[in-house]
């Protein structure tokens, strides 16, 4: 049966929903690796692992030379550059 | 011959492909850039240094693993994300936006890689004919034979209506 709930029930209910979606985009932001194998199984590799901040490095390094902002300092400029030039 | 994917043509047809490619590279067996989507040569470079690198640091961090070595590798980082595929002969590395479907990226840098070895070319409809020995003349009747659906009513009228 289901729960009857008042204002504050729904409220609560809302804020929970929002709360949740904050952490899911915050959770998508993080840099994050994932390597596949040939049968596309993925493994994460863990911040703590051997050479996760070099690829982590590379890799920002590949995206400011796309969106045209080569030279800056990594992670340093505001997110969603501009398109190559 | 037409529909042969060349090294020169590849990054190009991923950026294609995917709205959210922003830039993507070939690099051949040795490490060498075999063809990329932008015209700047030395920015090309550049990126199929990084994307040489990019695998190399993958190799390293993922050497003491009880798994194959790694076909495909993606990096989310700030403002983009990295998606690079490799085959014995060639690794194909694309730049995309943060929002790029992971699952979507990572499959067409597989097919178009796989085009490039002589697999199939990636088709986009069934319905574009493209070839010239495509029969011309196709009535309604045979079109609408083909079609699975039934008419409505023509099994109520066989019934004898109710």
């Amino acid at each position: 049966m289901r729960e009857r709930r008042g204002p504050i029930g729904r409220a609560a209910s809302i804020a929970e929903n929002v709360a949740a979606a904050v952490r899911r985009m915050q959770r998508e932001r993080e840099p994050r690796i994932l390597v596949y194998d040939h049968s596309g199984y993925a493994r994460l590799v863990q911040p703590e692992a051997r050479g996760h901040a070099r690829i982590l490095e590379v890799g920002q390094e590949m995206v400011d030379l796309a969106t045209g902002e080569e030279g800056a300092p990594p992670r340093s400029r505001a997110a969603g550059g501009g398109e190559p030039g | 011959m037409a529909g042969t994917l060349t090294p020169e043509r590849t990054a190009a047809r991923v950026c294609e492909l995917s709205s959210d490619a922003r830039m993507a590279v070939l690099l051949d067996a040795a490490g060498t850039l075999a063809g990329a989507s932008d015209p700047d040569r030395k920015l090309a470079r550049q990126l199929a240094d990084r994307a040489r690198e990019l695998f190399e640091a993958v190799d390293r961090a993922t050497r003491d693993w009880d798994a194959d070595p790694a076909e495909q590798v993606e990096v989310q980082v700030a403002g983009g994300a990295v998606f690079a595929s490799r085959t014995p002969r060639w690794t194909l590395a694309v730049v995309a936006r943060r929002a790029a479907l992971s699952s979507l990226m990572l499959y067409d840098l597989r097919a178009v890689l796989d085009e490039l070895e002589g697999g199939p070319p990636i088709r986009r409809a069934t319905g574009v004919a493209a070839d010239g020995d495509a029969p011309e003349r196709a009535s309604e009747e045979d079109v609408a034979s083909e079609l699975p659906l039934p008419e409505l009513g023509r099994d109520a009228e066989g019934e004898g209506g109710r």
